[in-house]
């Protein structure tokens, strides 16, 4: 290997108006190294795919029910869609301080919270495209079905734009959610445990509490059904955890809410999951702050 | 210029860094010296802000560097040279880096072929050689043109080729009147590239002064070493003129106390026939080794030995 | 290091056949590596803790109408606990290569499955060990909701006592099948989203369609091996409501037991044929 001389670069930089970073700047470094990767790319295509076959699978399959409704597999991709977008969004949170890279990252800017809030702005517009194109791949999944059955869609009418808005932002809520955890946590595994504890075990442990069904309660056994009036404790658990709160933002505006669960609707979920993400990104800011990083 | 005063940083009860004071100043390339686990990289962290000083101070052009208008410009870094993605190519590293601070692509080319680098520029930095990711590092170092560089070890695992052009690159960065501070294990290297050595032992400032200064005082600094056809007649003319004299293997003296010509004349007086003889210089090596040995923290079970 | 008794050789020049790794030392070495990290003791009393908190939880939701037995309301804490054995074996299947490690430990035993025999049996040891203490801090901290509401703990239902053993047995396969999955992944992210997907996510996703192919699927995931946890009125109701096969007593042990097979044959594969890095 080569290597040649330094020369003097002063008047050149010296030149430039503003030197600094700049929120701008960070954002666009940020983008930069988010889009340098390949992970982020697998994770999204990935994800895509299986959303698109998960729902193509499922149109397939209820496609001969008599009273089949083509939209109503429209979310069934999201089940695993939920994973890739938690992945990505620990992948994104832990890597800088995985990998050491973090070392550049905050000498070259000292100010940690630019730095955290550039990779927020940066997970949110990457997972925006990832929801875009897995609500898209939904779509496309059902398509067929519909058609064998000659029902046409119409994605226009009544709440179906607000379910594909809500799909969209559940994907780039769950990613949030993990990017925070990931940067407030620092280490993969652990990282990867939390979130998926929270988003998708902690909503099964809640459900066994509540529907003896689950595993293996008997239903011979079972009193008839009582109709649930208001709202029970568990309800309300689970209504807010991130997962089912994220959910309502799938579900029609109109549709009415779970037995025992607060009517939060889907604007109230995805305040639910909002505050989820801004609690544990407030935490990792903190951490940024009172911490050194090493 | 970098002021280091009073500097503590404690991991848990450990001082890593104990009380450190020390300038690194414009135009000269400071070398920074220290056993494994000294407390050199923690005191360049703590200097680029990256862990805050449990006491003390660390500035950079006077400012703390968090304070720092544009970081990159002021102080170029270069850390562990695993402070890189794996995943991200070097060229799209130093990008992101460019990037923060309004910096253009063309200087992210002129870096990476000032470090020779352009050839691999494209491939992912997990996939570099030693060498290689540590040219990337003093890449990412020099990309800012800053007027402060900190440098920790950048010469170690670079090819012969790779530490001449370290030692050109930094004596022209201190012409320029930058200020250098740069940690390496390498005496023969440092001695030959730095102005002047900080040398720290856990954690404290053992030496801080210009290199001939401390190679001067080395054990061997000042003696003269003369080997003759006979050395016993020698060894009294000399030990009469008042110089110290230290019989060494093959029939040659360590003269101390006397001039090359003062042992010269004394030789003539006794008519033996000299063999060899000249000044001997104390090595940088020496001088630091003197200098820490009760500073070693990490001591192989040949010390050990030696010691006892 | 042994010298030999005269004292007359060095230690190193032993004889030969003393010398090389043995089954014996890479399986001492290998738990030497295991219980020296530190993250693994808390994860296991991370996973024991999870475990009886989450089945003294849900204890105190059980009704006597449930038709839930007192065996399950002591393993009910397997939902949470599947998540940490999981970990655990991941993390002894990737660790040596996302810490480098391997290189250290494939140079120094070039006999690369005898390392993976050896990490099959501490993952399996460690697991039996935490599994065994999360039953039994299960059945302390259900005690409380065993005494009021929930059923109490009944050895002569038919089934309880296996369903108590499966809790350890699943809980071993779910850590090996960590292991095998890590192996073969060599990334802890990779290898615990697809431990979830098969052990929790693609079960929830196919109950949620049931029809004879979904079930069928769902009967062959490793998930299954929860089975293992039902006492006998729990299984026949299962193997009722299903439209797939009926696995019985057995066959959820037997689905998961293969797919721990087949995935460590497939990292053993892997390990063989592949560069280590
Ligand atoms: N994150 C940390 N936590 C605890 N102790 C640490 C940490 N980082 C460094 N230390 C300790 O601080 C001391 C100084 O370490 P440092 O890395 O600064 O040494 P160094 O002079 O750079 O050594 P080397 O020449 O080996 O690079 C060491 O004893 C080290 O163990
Ligand atoms: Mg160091």
């Amino acid at each position: 290997m080569s290597a040649a001389t330094t020369g003097p670069h002063h008047s050149r930089v010296a030149s430039t108006p503003a030197p600094g970073p700049t929120l701008g700047r960070v954002v666009a470094a940020e983008w930069t190294k988010l889009t340098s990767l390949r992970s982020p790319w697998w994770v999204a295509a990935v994800t895509v795919v299986v959303t698109g076959a998960t729902a193509y699978l499922a149109a397939q399959a209820s496609s001969s029910d008599p009273g089949y409704q083509p939209l109503g597999d429209l979310t069934v991709g999201l089940v695993l869609a939920q994973l890739g977008a938690l992945v990505l969004g620990v992948l994104m949170g832990t890597g800088e301080f995985r990998t050491g890279a973090f070392r550049t990252t905050f000498a070259v800017v000292p100010r940690r919270w630019t730095v955290l809030g550039a990779q927020t702005l940066v997970m949110a517009a990457f997972a925006l495209l990832m929801g875009v194109l897995a609500t898209a791949a939904s779509v496309l999944g059902i398509l067929p079905a519909a058609r064998s059955r000659g029902i046409a869609l119409d994605l226009t009418a009544g709440d179906t734009p607000g379910v594909l808005l809500g799909m969209v932002l559940l994907v780039v809520g769950l990613a949030l959610l993990g990017q925070a955890v990931g940067a407030l946590l620092r280490r993969t595994v652990p990282a990867l445990v939390t979130t998926l504890g929270l988003v998708v075990v902690l909503p099964l442990v809640l459900g066994l509490a509540s529907d003896p069904l689950l595993t293996g309660g008997d239903p011979a056994s079972l009193p008839l059904a009582e109709e649930v009036t208001g709202t029970t404790v568990l309800g309300t658990l689970e209504a807010l955890t991130p997962l089912a709160a994220g959910f309502l933002m799938t579900e029609p505006a109109s549709a009415t809410p779970v037995a025992g669960a607060p009517d939060l609707g889907p604007v109230g979920g995805g305040l639910v999951l909002a505050a989820w993400v801004v609690v544990l990104l407030v935490a990792a800011a903190a951490r940024l702050r009172a911490r050194d990083v090493r | 210029m970098i002021e280091v005063e009073a500097l503590t940083k404690r991991y848990g009860r450990a001082a890593a860094v104990d009380g450190l004071t020390f300038t690194a100043r414009p135009g000269t390339v400071t070398g920074f010296l220290g056993p494994n686990g000294a407390g050199k990289s923690t005191t360049m962290r703590v200097v680029v802000g990256l862990e805050r000083p449990t006491s003390g101070t660390a500035r950079v052009d006077g400012r703390r560097y968090a304070d720092l208008p544009a970081p990159m410009r002021a102080v170029g870094v270069m850390l562990d040279a695993r402070s890189v993605h794996p995943g991200r190519t070097a060229h799209k590293h130093l990008l992101a880096m460019a990037q923060t601070h309004g910096i253009g692509r063309a200087r992210v080319r002129e870096v990476l072929e000032q470090t020779g680098l352009e050839p691999v520029a494209h491939r992912r930095a997990g996939t570099f050689s030693l060498g290689m990711g540590q040219r990337l590092g003093i890449a990412g170092a020099l990309l800012g043109d800053a007027a402060t560089l900190v440098l920790d070890e950048p010469v170690n695992g670079l090819d012969p080729d790779g530490v001449l052009w370290v030692r050109r690159l930094v004596r022209e960065l201190a012409a320029e009147g930058r200020t250098v501070l740069l940690s390496s294990h390498l005496m023969h290297e440092l001695a030959l590239c730095a102005d002047r050595v900080v040398v720290i032992g856990r954690g404290r400032l053992l030496a801080d002064a210009p290199v001939q200064e401390v190679v001067a005082r080395s054990e061997r600094a000042g003696v003269v070493r003369v080997r003759t056809s006979d050395p016993q007649p020698l060894a009294r003319e000399l030990l009469a003129a008042g110089a110290d004299v230290a019989p060494q293997e093959g029939g040659a003296l360590h003269v101390r106390g006397a001039t090359v010509d003062d042992v010269g004349t004394a030789a003539r007086r006794c008519g033996a026939t000299v063999l060899e003889l000249g000044a001997e210089s104390g090595t940088l090596e020496e001088a630091y080794l003197q200098l820490t040995r009760d500073a070693v923290e990490y001591r192989t079970a040949d010390d050990r030995e030696g010691a006892r | 290091m042994r010298t030999d008794p005269a004292g007359t050789r060095p230690a190193g020049r032993a004889d030969p056949a003393r010398r090389g790794p043995t089954p014996t030392r890479v399986l001492r070495a290998e738990w030497t590596k295991l219980v020296s990290v530190r993250s693994n003791a808390w994860l296991a009393l991370g996973t024991v803790a999870a475990t009886a908190v989450t089945a003294s939880g849900l204890g105190l939701f059980v009704r006597p109408e449930d038709g839930r037995s007192g065996s399950w309301v002591v393993t009910s804490g397997f939902v949470v606990a599947q998540v940490g054995f999981l970990v655990l074996g991941a993390l002894v299947g990737t660790s040596e290569h996302t810490t480098g490690t391997a290189r250290t430990t494939f140079a120094a035993v070039p006999r690369r499955l005898l390392v993976l025999a050896g990490q099959v049996g501490v993952t399996a040891a460690a697991a039996l060990v935490t599994a065994l203490v999360a039953l039994g801090a299960s059945y302390l901290a259900t005690s409380p909701a065993r005494a009021g509401d929930a059923p109490a703990l009944d050895p002569s239902v038919p089934g309880a006592s296996r369903a108590l053993l499966g809790f350890v047995v699943a809980s071993v396969a779910v850590a090996l099948l960590g292991l095998g999955l890590g192996a073969l992944l060599r990334r802890p992210a990779d290898t615990i989203v697809g431990g979830l997907v098969l052990l929790v996510v693609g079960d929830q996703l196919l109950a949620a369609n049931p029809g004879r192919l979904t079930d069928t699927v769902r009967a062959l995931l490793p998930s299954s091996g929860a089975r293992l946890l039902q006492d006998d009125a729990a299984l026949a109701a299962l193997d009722a409501a299903t439209l797939g096969p009926r696995l019985g007593v057995w066959g959820g042990g037997a689905v998961v037991g293969a797919w721990v097979l087949v995935v460590l044959g497939a990292a053993a594969y892997r390990l063989r044929r592949h560069d280590l890095r």
